[in-house]
C-alpha cells in the first residue's frame, strides 16, 4: 500500500506587504506550519478548522499555485520542486482541483462545453476524438444536462456552475482531487448529490480525495481519515470515526462539540472567547481550558495507536500528568477509555 | 369563520390563522393583528418583470408569527425566502417586482398599503433585517464605531427627541460593552476598525449588534450564517436566541435544516415561491407531510463515509421562468401521478398543528406514498 501523496513539514509563510517599521522588515504569517501529513491511494483525507486554519493554502501548495516555504511534497514517490517546471506540470497532470467559488473559478466569456475541453486540451493525453465522450460521462455523472453545454457560466445557478468545475476537474482522470470547500455555497439537496456524486465517482475512476471543508457533518460523511488544523498547525489526526468519536485534542473536542446536527437540540449560548492563536508554542494554549506550563513549547506528536495522532502535552508522558492539570473527564485518555460511540446507538 | 375582508382574500387566508396552532380563532383584535399574530402574511404574490416576460417569485404565500416566536423559512435558492423577507420590509424595487396581491399586516397595519416615509417609521423599532452578507449592510469607509454609533444616535433620538447629549466618552464605553456583549475580545481595538478589517463572522455580529440596538419586535434574518464556521455560527445562533429571550419576533431565512432544527418552534418549507409545508419545528422533521421536506432531511449528511448514499431526490431546484404543471415538486418527486402533474394542491390542514401541500398525503396517518 503506497501512499499517493506525502507531505513533509510543509511550512507556508506569506509576507505581509505593509514594514512593521522602517527600520524592521515585513511581518510573515504563517499560513502552514510544519504539516505533515499523507493520503493513500484511493483514500478520502478530510481537512477541518475554522476560517483562516491554512485549508485553502494546502489545497493551493498541492496544485502549484503556492510554493512551499520549506518541506516537501512527495506525489506517487516523486519530490516536487516548485522551481521546477516539469515537476510543476506533473503536479497538475495528477492533481484536480475544485474551488469553493463557483462564480469566480469559470470563465464567463467560455460557454460551458468549451470550459470543459479546455481541461481536455490542457491535458494532452486524451484523442481529440474522444472528447465528446468524456464530456458526455462526465456531466451525467455530476449532473450537467446537455441543454447547459452551450450556455455561459453567467447564465447558470450556483449549483450548476459548480458542477460544471467538477466536471472540468474530472473530465481528465487524476490521481488526486482537491476538493478546497466544493460544497459550500451549494444548495442542500444540491449538496447532497454532488456528495452521491463523489462518493461514486471515487469507486469508479480510482481517485484520491484531499476534501477540505469546516462542515464536519460533510466531512464525517465523506472522509476515511480527519486532519484538524488550527490556525497552520495540525492538531489532530486519525481515522474519522476515532476523531469523531473519541477526540483527544481539547480543540478537536470543542470543534466537534460545536458541530449542529438534526437531533441535537442544543445551542451555545455561552460566551466562547475569540480564537487567537498563541504566537508561540502550542497555537491553542491561550483558549485552551487544559493549558498548562508546558504548552509554552510547541508539543510533538503523540501516537495513540491505529493511526491516530494528536499534537498536545496533555498526552505527552501517559495519564499521570493529566491527572494533576484537571483535564475534564471526557478527555480522560488510556487504554481502558473504551467508551461507545454514540453513533452506533442511534 | 369570520373574517374582516383584507386584500385578496380566500381560503389561503383561514389557513395562515390556522397554521398558528392551537391559539388560532380565539380572540381577534380589531384589525389584521388577529389571533395574537404579530405579523401576519396573506396570499403574498409577487412578480418580477422584466423583458423576458413576467416571472412569479412568491405565490400565494400565507405565513404568519407570534410575539417571541421563532419562525424558520427554509427552501433552496429560488423558493423566494428572500423575496419574501424584502417584500414584508417594503424593500423590493418596484420595478422589477410586482405586488400582485396578498397583504402584510404588523400590530393591525397593512404594510403594502402604507403611504411613502411611514415605512421608515417601522424600520428600526418595528421589523428589521440581517443580511447574508455583512459586507453589504456595512458602510465600507466608517469604522465600526461610527457605524454602531449612528444607530444609537437615532436610537436616543426616537426613543427621546430632548434627550441630552451624549459625550464621545460615554457613547464610547457603551459600544464597547455591546461588543463585549457579543463576545467579541478587546472591542477597543475592534472599534477602531473598518468593516473589511474584521472577519466574516465578526462582520455579521457588528451587523446584527446594529440591527437589534433598537431592539425591533420582528427581526428577519436572511441565512445570517452560511459560510461561516461551525464555531462562529453558534455565537450567532446564540446571539438570536438571546434576542429571543428579550420577547423578540424573528423570522429566520435558512437552506440549513440543521440551524432551523436547533432554534426555529415553526418552520416553513418553501419551493418554487409556495409554502409546501408548515408546521412545528421537530415534528415536521420527524415525520415530514411532503416529499420535499424529506429530500431536505435527507440532504443532511448522515454517519461515516461508509454510510449509504443520501436519499436524496435528484433534479435542482425549479426555473421559475420555466415551472412544471401542477404540483411544482412533481419532476423530483418519486410519488408523483397523473393528478400531481394536472392540478396544483393547496396547503391544507393534514394533521393538528401540521399543513402540507401534497396530494399524495394522507390525512389519515400522515404518511405520503
Amino acid at each position: 500500500m503506497g501512499n499517493l501523496v506525502e507531505i513533509e513539514n510543509l511550512t507556508v509563510s506569506f509576507r505581509s506587504k505593509r514594514r512593521a517599521s522602517l527600520f524592521r522588515s515585513a511581518p510573515s504569517l504563517k499560513a502552514l506550519d510544519d504539516v505533515s501529513l499523507t493520503i493513500g491511494e484511493n483514500e478520502t483525507f478530510g481537512l477541518t478548522g475554522e476560517t483562516g486554519s491554512g485549508k485553502s493554502t494546502l489545497a493551493k501548495v498541492l496544485v502549484g499555485l503556492y510554493r512551499p516555504t520549506s518541506g516537501s511534497v512527495k506525489i506517487l514517490g516523486r519530490k516536487i520542486d516548485y522551481k521546477n517546471r516539469k515537476d510543476i506540470a506533473f503536479l497538475r497532470r495528477n492533481v484536480g482541483i475544485v474551488f469553493q467559488d463557483p462564480v469566480r473559478s469559470l470563465n464567463p466569456s467560455l460557454t460551458v462545453k468549451e470550459v470543459i475541453t479546455e481541461a481536455l486540451l490542457a491535458s494532452k493525453s486524451i484523442p481529440k476524438k474522444d472528447y465528446d465522450e468524456r464530456i458526455d460521462f462526465i456531466t451525467k455523472l455530476v449532473g450537467v444536462t446537455r441543454d447547459l453545454l452551450p450556455r455561459r457560466p453567467g447564465a447558470l445557478s450556483g449549483g450548476q456552475r459548480q458542477r460544471i468545475s467538477l466536471a472540468r476537474a474530472l473530465v481528465v482522470p487524476k490521481k488526486l482531487l482537491v476538493l478546497d470547500e466544493p460544497t459550500s455555497a451549494l444548495d442542500v439537496s444540491i449538496q447532497a448529490q454532488v456528495l452521491n456524486t463523489l462518493k461514486k465517482l471515487k469507486s469508479e475512476l480510482d481517485t484520491s480525495y484531499l476534501f477540505i471543508t469546516h462542515d464536519i457533518n460533510v466531512i464525517k460523511y465523506v472522509s476515511h481519515r480527519l486532519g484538524v488544523l488550527f490556525y497552520g498547525r495540525l492538531v489532530e489526526i486519525g481515522d474519522t470515526l476515532t476523531v469523531d468519536t473519541e477526540p483527544k485534542h481539547p480543540y478537536t473536542q470543542s470543534l466537534i462539540s460545536h458541530v449542529l446536527t438534526l437531533k441535537k437540540a442544543w445551542l451555545q449560548e455561552t460566551v466562547i472567547s475569540e480564537h487567537r492563536p498563541a504566537p508561540s508554542g502550542c497555537r491553542y494554549r491561550i483558549v485552551c481550558p487544559a493549558a498548562f506550563d508546558r504548552c509554552g513549547a510547541v508539543p510533538s506528536w503523540v501516537d495513540l495507536g491505529g493511526g491516530h495522532l494528536v499534537s498536545c502535552f496533555l498526552y505527552d508522558h501517559g495519564p499521570n500528568i493529566q491527572s494533576q492539570v484537571g483535564l475534564p473527564t471526557e478527555a480522560a485518555v488510556g487504554e481502558g477509555d473504551l467508551r461507545v460511540p454514540p453513533h452506533e446507538t442511534s | 369563520m369570520a373574517i374582516d375582508d383584507v386584500d385578496g382574500t380566500d381560503d389561503r387566508q383561514t389557513l395562515a390563522q390556522e397554521v398558528g396552532g392551537p391559539a388560532s380563532g380565539v380572540t381577534r383584535l380589531a384589525e389584521g393583528g388577529r389571533d395574537g399574530n404579530l405579523l401576519d402574511i396573506n396570499d403574498l404574490t409577487v412578480d418580477f418583470v422584466s423583458v423576458d416576460g413576467k416571472v412569479r417569485i412568491l405565490n400565494g404565500v400565507s405565513l404568519n408569527a407570534k410575539k417571541g416566536e421563532v419562525v424558520g423559512i427554509v427552501g433552496e435558492s429560488g423558493s423566494g425566502k428572500t423575496t419574501l423577507g424584502l417584500a414584508i420590509l417594503g424593500l423590493l424595487d418596484s420595478p422589477p417586482a410586482e405586488i400582485v396581491r396578498g397583504s402584510v399586516m404588523f400590530e393591525g397595519r397593512n404594510l403594502l398599503k402604507l403611504k411613502p416615509g411611514e415605512m421608515e417609521k417601522i424600520h428600526g423599532t418595528g421589523i428589521n433585517m440581517v443580511f447574508q452578507e455583512p459586507l453589504d449592510s456595512l458602510n465600507p469607509v466608517y469604522t465600526v464605531e461610527t457605524q454602531i454609533d449612528e444607530a444609537l444616535k437615532v436610537q436616543r433620538k426616537r426613543a427621546d427627541s430632548t434627550a441630552m447629549q451624549v459625550t464621545d466618552e460615554e457613547s464610547k464605553s457603551v459600544i464597547a460593552d455591546l461588543l463585549r456583549n457579543l463576545c467579541i475580545d478587546k472591542p477597543e481595538e475592534v472599534m477602531e476598525r473598518y468593516p473589511h478589517e474584521l472577519s466574516g463572522g465578526m462582520r455579521q455580529r457588528v451587523a446584527i449588534s446594529i440591527s437589534t440596538i433598537e431592539k425591533p419586535r420582528v427581526m428577519i434574518s436572511d441565512e445570517p450564517t452560511t459560510g461561516l464556521d461551525a464555531y462562529v455560527q453558534n455565537r450567532i445562533l446564540g446571539m438570536f436566541s438571546a434576542q429571543r429571550k428579550s420577547g423578540a419576533t424573528l423570522l429566520y431565512i435558512t437552506h440549513d435544516l440543521t440551524i432551523a432544527s436547533q432554534i426555529c418552534d415553526r418552520i416553513y418549507i418553501m419551493y418554487a415561491g409556495r409554502v409546501m409545508e408548515a408546521g412545528d419545528t421537530a415534528s415536521v422533521l420527524q415525520n415530514p407531510l411532503h416529499p420535499y421536506t424529506s429530500t431536505l432531511v435527507a440532504s443532511v449528511p448522515q454517519g461515516f463515509e461508509d454510510a449509504p448514499p443520501l436519499a436524496v431526490q435528484l433534479g435542482e431546484p425549479p426555473d421559475l421562468r420555466n415551472l412544471p404543471g401542477g404540483c411544482k415538486f412533481n419532476p423530483r418527486c418519486p410519488y408523483a401521478t397523473d393528478i400531481c402533474k394536472r392540478e396544483e394542491p393547496k396547503l391544507e390542514h393534514i394533521l393538528s398543528g401540521r399543513y402540507a401541500a401534497c396530494w399524495r398525503v394522507d390525512k389519515a396517518n400522515g404518511k405520503f406514498s
